[in-house]
């Protein structure tokens, strides 16, 4: 076997399924930066724009750009909907917080499942053929979801950074108290956060649906993801969530080399609670403990 | 008292003839309610049966959170004493009483290690560690084949027996459940009203301040961690001798929010919580059969409302009802 082509290879995919998991814990550690809200819901975002992309795509006959914009619109307006009706008595309040979200994931689930029935769902596939760079071949139909993944992130990080509604985010995540001082507007930006959070979630479910099937579980493995490299990254840190994200990327891809995919997935666990143990506050980032 | 500090299942001393005889009453209807499913044939008798489990697995969570942590991973201990008490009868031979005995030590002293360097972390960090345990146990369980069965789990487990008499049929199994449902809310408000559960309903209204008065808060949650577990490990071994069957799938995050649902539909911090919460949701699967959809999307949304609502629970419609009739 020829390690350098199998390192290699192993690497390229690791930073393709890291790039998505990144997608995924962003949202995620935005929403506890910002409501100190375990969004136990963020994979049913996942699921639901997966979901939005398939019906966009296959019934609407839309091209796969308009369908991953639309999934990301629709679930942005939903989770400020949802945030405002449903959730804005639980903000700040960490527990009851996130028992609400565990009841508002199995509504949307149970109501997914209702709606589309429990049979998985192909899409077509967005690109065809593979790219090949230095001898390791990627699939044009990934390279295509990691090209939308980065624009996608790109633009977050622009957000986050250069503009007024950015950086009231930002300013409510370091400290909603001053940030309410300041004249920054609860009602505003708690909404926003939510929803933007939610809609990175739609985004990564829209991406990777013609990569894999869409049904009404698919949620339930990217949450579980998001909720490693948040704990690894530091609850609430996006630069955290980054790393983490891209490092645990590796991490399976290298160790699906070696290992079995259940005893990566258990190492991964103990790694994990280990970590967690060992630092509260997150690995990698600067989390709030 | 300091302010801020909770005694939610403190009487008044000097109680009102009216709130006495309700609560007669109520206890009346309870018990009504206890005895009626050996007259209604054999799914009434199952129904019973689990919610009798039900009351006492979700008492262990409870008590666990009553010390101020909540567990999202209830379902593991309730998997360790299933497993545990099969497979120790396997290999040491045991009879199914030794066997409970045997795995409830186990799990015991599994939540003594676990709880000593997990409990350190609070709020929903340990939320978090503990849901990613149980993943890590269900994991553990469907890799380990070659001992646990794997997917297709372990058949054709043997009754539970004490001293010859086995529990092998319906009406007396519920005996048994009912038996150890009711000794689990006993234990409950037996703890709850000495000075450790106290201690406990302290560390969890003000960790710091309980330490400050010399309470050793980690001392404090692990006995209630420890505690409660055990009380899900016996939920589960009680469980596998009466279905003779065990998966990995019982064990899945299902369970652990069924657990969750249960105790917060039925009243966080109130000792009748558990038994509300499993008197009233166990059935309800019944109620929505073939539309298992429907039935989770009920969970969902009681969950919000309740929260919203009614933060105490069923439990505390009562206190509530007394509160309006005493302003008016």
């Amino acid at each position: 076997m020829d390690w350098g082509f199998v390192i290699g290879q192993a690497t390229a995919n690791g930073l393709v399924i890291g790039l998505l998991y990144l997608l995924m814990a962003v949202g995620f550690t935005l929403v506890f930066g910002v409501m100190r809200m375990v969004n136990f819901a963020h994979g049913e975002f996942y699921m639901l724009g997966a979901f939005a992309a398939w019906v966009c795509t296959t019934r609407l006959q839309l091209p796969f750009l308009a369908a991953v914009v639309l999934a990301a619109a629709a679930a942005l307006v939903l989770g400020a909907l949802i945030e405002w009706l449903v959730l804005k008595p639980f903000r700040k309040d960490e527990l009851n917080g996130m028992i609400t979200t565990i009841g508002l994931a199995l509504i949307l689930q149970n109501g997914a499942l209702m709606l589309f029935g429990p049979d998985p769902h192909a899409m077509p596939g967005i690109a065809e053929g593979a790219t090949t760079l230095m001898g390791i071949a990627v699939p044009n139909a990934r390279l295509a979801v990691v090209g939308f993944a980065a624009v996608v992130l790109a633009a977050l990080y622009v957000y986050l950074r250069h503009t007024r509604g950015g950086r009231a985010l930002r300013a409510v995540v370091e400290d909603g108290e001053t940030a309410a001082l300041q004249g920054i507007r609860a009602r505003v930006v708690y909404p926003l956060g939510f929803g933007i959070g939610v809609a990175l979630a739609a985004v990564a479910g829209a991406l990777m649906a013609p990569l894999f099937s869409v049904s009404p579980f698919i949620g339930a493995a990217p949450l579980l993801k998001a909720f490693m490299v948040v704990i690894l990254g530091g609850l609430g840190s996006v630069p955290g969530a980054a790393v983490a994200a891209l490092a645990l990327g590796l991490l399976e891809s290298y160790s699906s080399i070696f290992l079995s995919t259940s005893t990566a997935d258990m190492l991964l666990f103990v790694l994990v609670i280990v970590g967690m143990l060992a630092f509260p506050r997150g690995l990698i980032g600067r989390g709030e403990a | 008292m300091t302010p801020g500090l909770s005694m939610p299942n403190t009487a008044p001393a000097a109680r009102q003839p009216a709130h006495a005889a309700w609560q007669a009453a109520g206890f009346a209807l309870l018990a009504a309610l206890a005895v009626l499913p050996w007259f209604s044939g054999p799914f009434a008798l199952h129904l019973a049966i689990q919610v009798c489990l039900n009351v006492l697995i979700v008492g262990g969570l409870a008590l666990i959170d009553r010390a101020g942590q909540l567990s999202f991973g209830h379902s593991a201990p309730v998997a360790v004493g299933a497993y545990a008490s099969v497979l120790l009868g396997q290999w040491l031979g045991l009879d199914s009483l030794s066997a409970l005995l045997a795995a409830l030590a186990l799990a015991a002293v599994l939540a003594l290690a676990l709880g000593w360097v997990i409990l350190r972390l609070r709020g929903v960090y340990f939320v978090l560690v503990t849901f990613a345990f149980a993943e890590l146990v269900r994991l553990l369980l469907l890799d380990f084949a070659g001992v646990t069965g794997g997917a297709s789990g372990i058949a054709g487990i043997a009754p539970m027996a004490v001293a010859g008499f086995a529990f092998d049929t319906r009406e007396r199994f519920y005996a048994l459940a009912l038996a150890v449902a009711l000794l689990s809310v006993l234990l409950l408000a037996r703890v709850y009203d000495r000075p450790l559960g106290r201690a406990m309903a302290a560390v969890a209204a003000n960790p710091a301040l309980a330490e400050s008065v010399g309470l050793s808060v980690l001392r404090v949650q692990l006995v209630a961690y420890v505690l409660g577990s055990t009380m899900a490990a016996l939920g589960g071994v009680l469980t596998v001798r009466y279905i003779g069957f065990v998966s990995p799938e019982s064990f899945a995050t299902a369970a652990s929010v069924a657990f969750i649902t249960m105790l917060v539909i039925g009243g966080r911090g109130s000792l009748f919580g558990p038994l509300a919460g499993a008197i009233v949701l166990t059935p309800l699967p019944e109620l929505f059969r073939g539309a298992v959809q429907t039935q989770h999307l009920f969970y969902g949304a009681a969950l919000i409302v309740i929260l919203r609502f009614l933060p105490g629970g069923i439990a505390s419609v009562p206190a509530r009802l007394r509160n309006l009739r005493g302003r008016a």
